[in-house]
């Protein structure tokens, strides 16, 4: 039993550097790295780190699960987890037993906007290892009888997490929040389109996609970067060049008003309830100053939100609000629960630290705090070469570099109150809201009305979110 | 994998190759205060910032009936105000410090865990120093920690099937030993806990001497033990927690639980009584576990997941333990394939592992994968520093995390023939079914 849920999840799109040995912490720098183009167009990256005898690798294939078709959802995600359930020279379990042999790990799964895949050996280890990770990621054949395993695990595995609110309740806020856009649809796929999906399916997928030109292959760790240079030419340059298929999307406005669903869950003792709208990209350029307000608010133990929710009232174990920052501008909400009676008591007090926010702003004091706590905290978040290997493939993902890592603190100490203002009335929703509920409707349904004009219901064992 | 130099390697790759060679402490200090705590330190200037670990030597085992969860719920007030920093402040102060905290409690230990810059060294100990000497009580700040642990319990246990049978599982399993209840206690006894039973616990087991310190990361062992000396040192010492004497008798036949409730989909687990880790037993059967359940690869997986399709997840835990625990195996079988299938094929893979020795190879691949996944808890100075405190607390003594490589590799295919026999038999098994209920409950 833990004192409180890492509240620090939301923080994992922050990245800096920390193994330059500057004790500095005001100086923090992301480790130099090269940039490679092979002729078939896959990008490399490349980060020599030392200190410990591992290499880590990040690969990001450029296009997730919003270029699943209509209908068959989970497409994207089914294609990236059985890349290593065979290739032309390999079974799934041979695959597995090597990597297991060597103690490596492999593990690819989809976002809504890239497929991404880490893998990690021991120095000694790398030339079987990348042997394995370029044969995975080059010669999957996708058994048939493998993707049918997959996709009845996928759908009992749905099931089975609808028995768990608290692990179900994004996928239902996602679908109802984002409507008709791309990003509502189920990344892992839902009970009825899974079984849409076939293996021509997942083999035009793959071959669509996986294709050099729209794949960034991260390293980090202990290697030589000639040396390593020449071991993925050696292993990659046969990946033919190919045009990737073309999937553009676009933000979503937020939405306007106020939309309730009520998801009953009848044997629910507790209500999980969201409540946000639109947040933003992870390219928008107040995105550190958002950032700073919403520690204030909802990102970390002291936040208005959980002062409020749980230390000064007991309501809850734990209350919370994140900006999910996307490709396209993804959702912003405050995530909390509590026994059922109060249930409505708990989503007035919610509500009111939102409308507080936006009366008084925020002080002097809060607003210093925030920032030695976002910088005291940012060191350990990539201290490791795998945390750095994702990190820049982040990076060149969005087309950003590491002057984004590198001019963080700089970000951070340039917050005035003034802009707290300006980023508050911009960014964080107040009279335009969407509720997501997930509890016993027996108990909960009469005080839901209350809180938008239109209301929406479901039951957990209805298929799909 | 590691073939050659087995330890040297894992020594090197842990605890940097710097320190290696000069020292077979590995870079690692001590420092006993005169009030009995001892601390660790480890130098490691990768990034500038430390981790800091509080373990006590006291969690659920040392409670009673009628107070169960104490020990949990008390950790929550360590957190609700002492003498200089009152309630609220002392996150506050460290957050405004740019530090972060947490902690947990488990059957055996209470730990708590601060993360921060360097620059905040002196904040953290001031802060530590306060709890730990002058915890204050303070009624409103219990009664609404009160409901803030009752949630939690509605979360992880009442609202989540896993954390409901788990609970049963151990209820059946332990007759006489104190794992029999939960560490988050039982919902009647968190609303009944009291002011005096809060101190009684805080007199019991929060003396210097029962505490183990660890600190890890960008600080010198000169200025943690000068800071320890004047905010740790003054704290007087008491005594030790009474010893648990109560030993589980052993099991004389299967034991069944069954839970029905609102659910899409079953769940099986089953319990084995094994020793605890300081025991000689405890490496064989964490590499037994690995052929059987790490990696899909591992026997459990291929069987029941690859091969006959029975379940959708296959997982199991045997975890650091001062008295003797269970080593759980946990299903989830698919819709349409019953408990009494799956159950069979797990005990079926059971009797393969009593009635013949592994392969070299799948024995060598567990110890490579249980190397690596070892390597790869110590990565980060937070792993490292939880690393040094588990050893320290749960084997007696941190140097055994040199030769945990060294452990691992003396086991042989007749030691797990020899575990599996011993421990997996029918009588020493109790399983905990999880049965849907489709009709709403009233």
């Amino acid at each position: 039993m833990t004192r409180r849920v890492l509240l620090l999840l939301c923080f994992c799109v922050f990245v800096v550097n920390t193994n330059s040995h500057s004790a500095d912490s005001a100086s923090v720098k992301l480790p130099p790295y090269t940039k490679v183009q092979l002729k078939n167009g896959l990008t490399v990256l490349l980060m020599e780190q030392h200190e410990v005898p591992i290499v880590s690798f990040n690969v990001i294939v450029k296009t997730g699960s919003v270029g699943d078709p209509i209908g068959k959802e989970g497409l994207a995600s089914l294609t990236a987890e059985l890349l290593r359930k065979g290739t032309r020279t390999r079974t799934s379990e041979q695959i597995s037993s090597d990597l297991d042999f060597v103690g490596g790990e492999f593990a690819m799964n989809a976002t809504t906007d890239y497929s991404s895949g880490s893998a990690e050996f021991l120095t000694k280890d790398l030339g079987q290892g990348m042997t394995l990770l370029a044969d995975i990621l080059l010669n999957p054949v996708f058994p048939e009888e493998e993707l049918k395993k997959l996709i009845q695990q996928r759908i009992d595995g749905i099931k089975s997490a609808k028995d768990r609110a608290e692990g179900v309740i994004g996928r239902y806020f996602a679908n109802y929040l984002y409507g008709k856009h791309p990003y509502a649809r189920p990344v892992g796929g839902d009970e009825r389109s899974l079984p849409a999906i076939t293996r021509v399916d997942v083999q035009q997928f793959y071959e669509s996609n996986y294709v050099p030109v729209n794949t960034i292959l991260a390293v980090a760790g202990d290697f030589n970067v000639v040396e390593m240079r020449g071991l993925i030419e050696q292993q990659f340059n046969a990946w033919p060049a190919r045009n990737p298929a073309a999937v553009r999307v676009e933000s979503m406005p937020p939405v306007q008003g106020k939309r309730l669903l009520l998801v009953d869950k009848p044997d629910s003792t507790q209500t999980y309830f969201y409540i946000g709208n639109i947040g933003i990209s992870r390219m928008n350029p107040d995105r550190v100053a958002i950032a700073v307000v919403n520690t204030i608010f909802g990102g970390r133990f002291t936040s208005r939100l959980n002062m409020a929710l749980r230390i000064d009232s007991g309501l809850t174990y734990g209350a919370r609000s994140l900006f999910d920052e996307r490709k396209t501008a993804g959702p912003f909400l405050i995530s909390t629960y509590t026994k059922n009676s109060s249930t409505e008591q708990a989503m007035d007090m919610a509500l009111n630290v939102l409308s507080t926010l936006h009366e008084k702003g925020i002080t002097q004091a809060e607003l210093a705090s925030t920032k030695e706590y976002m910088k005291g905290q940012f060191p350990p978040s990539i201290e490791t070469s795998d945390e750095l290997a994702s990190t820049i493939a982040r990076l060149e993902f969005y087309g950003l570099d590491e002057s984004d890592i590198n001019s963080y603190f700089a970000k951070i100490d340039a917050v005035t109150i003034d802009d707290t203002r300006r980023i508050i009335k911009e960014y964080f929703p107040l009279d335009n809201l969407v509720f997501v509920l997930i509890g016993k409707a027996s108990e909960i349904q009469n005080i839901v009305k209350k809180y938008a004009t239109v209301v929406d219901t479901k039951t957990i064992t209805q298929a799909g979110f | 994998m590691i073939h050659l130099r087995r330890a040297l390697l894992v020594a090197v790759i842990v605890f940097g190759a710097a320190a290696f060679g000069q020292d077979p402490n590995y870079g690692i200090q001590t420092h006993q205060l005169k009030n009995g705590m001892k601390i660790l330190v480890q130098e490691d200037h990768s990034i500038p910032n430390v981790a800091l670990y509080i373990f006590y030597r006291i969690g659920s085992r040392n409670e009673r009936p009628g107070t169960t969860g104490l020990s949990h719920f008390f950790e929550h007030m360590m957190f609700n105000g002492a003498r200089k920093y009152g309630p609220k402040q002392f996150d506050q102060v460290m957050e405004a410090a740019g530090g972060s905290n947490n902690a947990y409690t488990s059957n055996d230990v209470t730990a708590y865990q601060d993360w921060f810059p360097r620059s905040a060294l002196e904040t953290i100990f001031d802060l530590e120093g306060d709890r730990i000497q002058n915890l204050n009580f303070d009624e409103r700040m219990i009664e609404s920690e009160r409901q803030v642990v009752a949630s939690e319990r509605r979360s992880s246990v009442d609202n989540s099937n896993l954390g409901i049978l788990e609970e049963q599982l151990n209820a059946a399993a332990f007759t006489a030993h104190p794992y029999q209840w939960p560490v988050i206690g039982w919902m009647v006894d968190i609303e009944h806990w009291t002011m005096e039973d809060l101190q009684r616990h805080f007199q019991t087991g929060y003396s210097p001497a029962n505490a183990t310190m660890v600190v890890v990361g960008d600080v010198t062992l000169d200025e943690i033990v000068k800071l320890a000396q004047q905010y740790i040192e003054p704290i007087p010492s008491g005594g030790l927690p009474p010893k648990v004497t109560t030993q589980e008798p052993e099991q004389l036949g299967e034991r069944r639980v069954i839970v029905r409730k609102f659910a899409q989909l079953p769940i099986v687990m089953m319990g084995y009584h094994v020793p605890e880790s300081s025991n000689p037993d405890y490496y064989p059967l964490q590499v037994l576990k690995t052929v059987l359940l790490d990696g899909q690869s591992s026997r459990m997986y291929q069987r029941l997941i690859e091969k006959d399709q029975l379940a959708i997840s296959v997982q199991s835990d045997y975890s650091f333990a001062f008295d003797p625990t269970l080593f759980t195996v946990t299903v989830r079988p698919k819709a349409g394939i019953s408990p009494e299938i799956v159950e069979k094929a797990v005990n079926e893979e059971l009797d393969r592992v009593r009635t013949a020795t592994v392969t070299d190879r799948e024995l060598q691949k567990a110890k490579n994968i249980l190397l690596a996944d070892f390597y790869r808890s110590m990565k980060t100075i937070d792993g490292k520093a939880r690393a040094l405190g588990n050893y320290e607390v749960f084997f007696g003594d941190y140097r055994k995390l040199f030769t945990v490589a060294d452990s691992y590799d003396k086991v042989t295919k007749e030691d797990l023939q020899r575990v599996a026999k011993k421990y997996f038999t029918d009588n020493n098994r109790t399983v905990a079914t999880l049965i849907p209920e489709q009709e709403e409950p009233k």
